[in-house]
């Protein structure tokens, strides 16, 4: 009798315990109740302010304490420019949000998930909507810029949370959803993006490349990710830079043929084998890459067994060259952002965005 | 359960007992051990060679938890306690190759290859015995590195028998142990609870993140956690020689990460680690020939090991959206916010296992052992997995004949036949023989070990976010078995006073599969874009390969010696050496690679004093000291070689006759304050806390049948003192 009831006992005990994992599946809710949170900050900010223009800028996170006061002075510069906008700023890393809001660093900081964020703009009626991506190429992070914002015109959100299509059929009809595209996004015709961060680029380190050689590294996409083939503005870039002195070059971490050996390879095919090398980061902040990959200095980062990890600080001194990490005001590496005459290319590209065309398909397409 | 929790305790006598007032004596008669042949035997006579942690050891020692009892009283272990797992090492090799059974039944589940030692009540533990190498035909082929087997305390069929013990040290260290046993008729049944709980240190605050050294950090050297287990075990015994079982288990554990964290890049954490364990098993055992103690065993078991995120901050998961309920935006990638109290699966591990196993004493002094066994394992993972679930199934079958060819020649064979259902048929052959001259044994031992990969190494893949670092682990789907030929050869004396053994051992591993840092772009790009790390971009991609080969070798030293009747002291010794070659696709060549945490040198050393000066008291002393050398490791540093010593003192109040007996240790781990302060995230030695004080205070009652003095079948040689 008693083993007969505690077999029982057993067989109720892991039927329960089966049906228990279904009590996690709390995903749709916790979406909507997010979409909620995120609603009730931007209508609030739209009740103060009395603003009916939004500008979100999307980058995609760190955790790195110096970018966040990067971030802090980009939002400020784009508050200045569109002083009749509401500014938002967001992360699509989950990870930099997540890291960034838990953390006690001074003040609390909560970044949101562009998703998240531009729901709740629609939700607040703007009139008028911006999204500026904050990435420097127009690659694979871009596309999912797009693909977000075309989401919102689509109203691709679940039923309950849908936005009111009549609201965003009039964004779409009155043309007013714009979407600001990466840095180096135009390379052709006067006055392009290439070209004019070059110039920006040679106006902060043309000492530099009076006394030596200068290298600015850049993220890149790997090759099965280059959907765009926005990889190439790395070596567009190297050109327009080389106008000003044929000491600058350009390379990146992930992006084929750009790696730092072939940056090095293109040194000394430029009969550059020693002397000052100046290394800078082209990523819009100076994070994890800058700070590692880039100046990394000491036995963890060199000769590693790969070679891969080896930062160009290191490999670059063991090359030969006199290597220097140029510090900004903050004692740190300086990225895009924090230099004024690049982050205005980026306020530009937001000031004379292109309007979302073709983005907003009514979901009542029978009406 | 397995065959050995059949074997009745009663038969192993190795604890000391009170025989009146006036001739208190200490009488430790033969250790008998099992796990080698699956067949008792005496441990002098154990035809493979086997290293036994003694009950009186573990009395006299005082451990908190298995860890902490391994790793002082071996010296062929090494431990990384991390919030994953033990991060166990036998000469040399991880978890992956270790088998742990619990009465010969092996644990489950694991998160990133680690046995959770929690499992296991430290209160609740006879002895244990360890066999290395792939030594055994019994437990599987698996068990490259070796088999622990642990071997629960037998209780009494009669009668009501209550334990209480409590352990409390620095750190809020708390360690509760319950057990209730009751037999009424001819049924018994066990309770066991247990509960474990630090609050966890840290040895430093310094940290290398952010491109600097952050003074401040709030990262733990070891995390808080809690975790409670209780089991249930129901024997029935209509006859003599016939045992049916019924039991079950829950378990339940929780790590505490910082959620006061102060610098994003790497102390903060939004939610904790939480497992659990449960389990229901039955089966029975049937002596068949009573006089030659043949036996045939048929068990039937499923183990249940669950792994959840719970959140302690809102969290942003990056998931893919499975249902109706998300309309248009099902199966898109999404940032799925959890809220604090939440949970999220991240992988539900079963397995269902059902064995039949037979000894038959055969005549010209052979004994055949033999078994069918059939596994299953299922792996659900909706995060972790492509398609949500994987799963893979092994049957295998073995004999094994231990043939006693003359009264000083012993030859046992084994061979075991592995089905499995990705990776076909193989015949692993298992070989051990034992010379024995007087007190003098050697032994030479060859096997070969099959391990297909496992339903993790295969179809996981999950990112890990720790401190600074972001790793993309991933399985494989074009990974090899991996393969192991062991030759061992051991002498051994076993005096009166003295006892010495000496093992050298070769393990040569063919395909072994280790996490190996790959490209990025071997992370699918669907879910690249969300693992992209902490901002810039930083992931370190990681994959299950092959390794073209791994050998690792080495000699343990354990030498014994009985000063006089209260005072015995201990030495154990191990060396090691590995190599392992990576194929190096990029380059085209072979690459020497580090097996992670291998020191070539590690000692265990003990002093142990026991003496009765009353009839009602009884005092211990133990002293003992441990260490290792430098371990390497291929990231992130060297760990600092280390040793520590520890003392603890037990009193034990009344004796065997009494119904309500006590027991205090008081104890001090780690004496001088040895501290490796060692910066986040290199590699420590050991992760001490430096000097903690603790206590221990146990009471037994008991009622009914009295306990038997002795208990104890008559074994060939039996009347010899050892330890």
């Amino acid at each position: 009798m008693k083993i007969r009831s505690f077999l029982l006992m057993a067989a109720l005990a892991a039927t329960s315990m089966f049906t228990s994992c279904e009590d996690d599946e709390n995903g749709a809710n916790n979406i909507i109740s997010e979409y909620g949170v995120n609603d009730k900050i931007v209508a609030e900010q739209k009740a103060t302010s009395g603003k009916n223009e939004a500008v979100l800028l999307v980058a995609f996170g760190s955790t790195w304490s110096n970018s966040f006061a990067a971030f802090d002075a980009t939002k400020k510069a784009y508050e200045e420019a569109f002083p009749n906008a509401d500014v938002y700023f967001c992360f699509s890393s989950d990870i930099c949000i997540n890291r960034a809001s838990a953390g006690e660093n001074g003040e609390s900081r909560d970044y949101y998930e562009p998703r998240y964020l531009l729901h709740a703009i629609g939700a607040a009626k703007y009139s008028k909507i911006y999204v500026q991506s904050l990435q420097v190429i127009p690659g694979e992070e871009f596309a999912n810029v797009v693909s977000c914002v075309k989401k919102f015109m689509n109203n691709g959100y679940i039923a309950s949370a849908h936005l009111d299509d009549e609201y965003l059929a009039k964004l779409d009809e009155e043309k007013a959803i714009f979407l600001g595209m990466p840095l180096l996004n135009t390379y052709e015709g006067a006055g392009n993006d290439v070209d004019e961060v070059a110039k920006q680029l040679n106006e902060l380190c043309k000492n530099e490349a009076a006394q030596g050689v200068v290298a600015f590294m850049g993220h890149g996409n790997p090759d099965n990710y280059d959907s765009f083939k926005a990889n190439i503005r790395y070596s567009q870039l190297e050109t327009a830079l080389k106008k000003y002195s044929e000491n600058y070059f350009v390379g990146t971490v992930d992006a084929p043929n750009t790696y730092k050996y072939d940056v090095h390879e293109n040194m000394k095919n430029a009969g550059k084998t020693s002397g000052n090398l100046y290394l800078h980061c082209l990523m819009s902040i100076a994070g994890d890459h800058a700070h590692n990959d880039m100046a990394g200095k000491g036995d963890d980062y060199w000769n590693n067994e790969e070679g891969e990890d080896d930062s160009w600080y290191e490999y670059f001194s063991h090359n030969g060259y006199t290597t220097n990490v140029p510090l900004g005001s903050n004692n740190e590496p300086q990225g895009l952002l924090e230099i004024p005459g690049v982050l205005n290319v980026w306020i530009s590209h937001t000031k004379n965005a292109d309007f979302l065309e073709d983005a907003y398909h009514s979901m009542y397409p029978e009406e | 359960m397995g065959l050995l929790c059949h074997v009745p305790m009663s038969l192993v006598a190795q604890e000391e007992h009170s025989r009146g007032q006036h001739q208190e004596k200490d009488v430790v008669l033969n250790e008998v051990v099992i796990t080698c042949t699956g067949t008792e035997r005496l441990l002098k006579d154990a035809p493979v060679q086997t290293e036994v942690i003694t009950r009186k050891m573990l009395d006299s020692y005082g451990g908190s938890s298995i860890q902490d009892i391994i790793s002082g009283l071996t010296a062929s272990f090494a431990f990384d306690q991390g919030d994953m797992g033990s991060q166990m090492q036998l000469n040399g090799l991880g978890n992956n190759y270790i088998l742990i059974l619990i009465d010969g039944k092996r644990i489950h589940g694991d998160v990133g290859g680690e046995n959770d030692l929690g499992l296991i009540d430290p209160h609740n533990i006879d002895r244990i015995e360890i066999v290395k190498g792939a030594q055994s035909a019994l437990y599987g082929s698996d068990a490259m590195a070796g088999v622990i087997n642990i071997i629960t305390k037998k209780r009494e069929k009669e009668g009501l028998q209550l334990e209480n013990s409590t352990r409390y040290g620095m750190y809020n260290d708390l360690r509760q142990h319950n057990g209730v046993n009751i037999g009424v008729g001819k049924v018994t049944s066990y309770t066991n609870f247990q509960l474990q709980h630090t609050d966890g240190w840290q040895n430093t605050a310094r940290q290398f993140a952010e491109g600097k050294i952050l003074e401040d950090t709030r990262t733990k050297t070891v995390n808080e956690y809690t975790n409670w287990q209780i089991a249930e075990r129901l024997t029935y015994n209509p006859k003599k020689n016939l045992e049916f079982y019924a039991d079950g288990s829950y378990y339940t554990k929780i790590i505490f990460r910082p959620t006061d964290g102060k610098y994003p890049s790497c102390d903060v954490y939004t939610y904790n680690l939480m497992y659990r364990n449960a389990s229901a098993s039955c089966g029975g055992k049937w002596e068949f020939n009573e006089k030659k103690k043949d036996v045939f065993t048929l068990d039937v078991d499923w183990n249940l090991h669950d792994y959840y995120y719970k959140y302690t901050a809102r969290t942003y998961e990056y998931m893919k959206l499975n249902g109706e309920e998300y309309g248009e935006m099902n199966n898109e990638w999404y940032s799925v916010p959890f809220y604090p109290g939440q949970k999220n699966l991240q992988s539900d591990q079963q397995r269902i296992m059902a064995q039949a196993k037979s000894i038959f004493h055969l005549p010209y002094k052979n004994t055949l052992n033999s078994g069918l066994e059939y596994r299953w394992d299922y792996l659900h993972a909706p995060l972790r997995t492509v398609d949500g679930s994987a799963s893979d199934m092994t049957a295998a079958a073995y004999v094994q004949d231990e043939f006693d060819w003359i009264k000083w020649f012993n030859v046992t064979t084994g061979l075991r036949l592995v089905v499995n259902e990705g990776f076909g048929v193989r015949v692993t052959p298992k070989v051990s023989t034992m010379f024995s001259l007087g007190d003098f044994r050697i032994r030479l031992g060859w096997s070969q070990g099959f391990k297909t990969p496992t339903v993790k190494e295969m179809y996981y893949r999950y990112l890990h976010v720790m401190g600074s670092s972001t790793i993309f682990n991933m399985g494989n789907l074009n990974l090899k078995p991996q393969t192991s030929n062991y030759w061992s050869a051991s002498g051994e004396y076993r005096g009166q006073r003295v006892t010495v053994s000496v093992t050298g051992y070769y393990n040569k591993l063919d395909n072994m599969i280790a996490l190996v840092n790959v490209p990025v772009e071997e992370i699918p790009s669907d879910v690249q874009m969300a693992y992209m790390g902490d901002g810039s971009g930083k992931v370190q991609a990681r994959m299950y390969k092959n390794m073209e080969n791994a050998q690792t070798w080495g000699g343990d030293v354990n030498v014994s010696y009985k000063v006089f009747g209260d005072l015995t002291l201990n030495a154990s010794y191990s060396y090691l050496d590995t190599k392992a070659n990576l194929y190096d696709s990029d380059h085209d060549k072979m690459k020497e690679v580090v097996i992670d945490g291998m020191a070539h040198h590690k000692w265990s050393a003990s002093a142990v004093y026991t003496h009765r000066f009353t009839s009602v008291y009884k005092l211990g002393i133990n002293l003992n000291n441990r260490g290792s050398s430098m371990r390497y490791y291929e990231n992130n540093g060297n760990g600092k070689p280390f040793q520590l010593y520890r003392l603890n003192t037990t009193h034990d109040f009344g004796n065997e006759n009494k119904k309500v007996t006590y027991r205090v240790d008081l104890g001090v781990d780690n004496i001088f304050n040895y501290v490796d302060r060692t910066m986040h995230p290199y590699h420590l030695g050991t992760k001490s806390s430096g000097t903690k004080v603790f206590g221990n205070f146990t009471v037994r009652f008991k009622q009914g049948k009295k306990l038997k003095a002795y208990k104890t079948k008559v074994l060939k040689n039996n009347n010899e003192n050892e330890d």
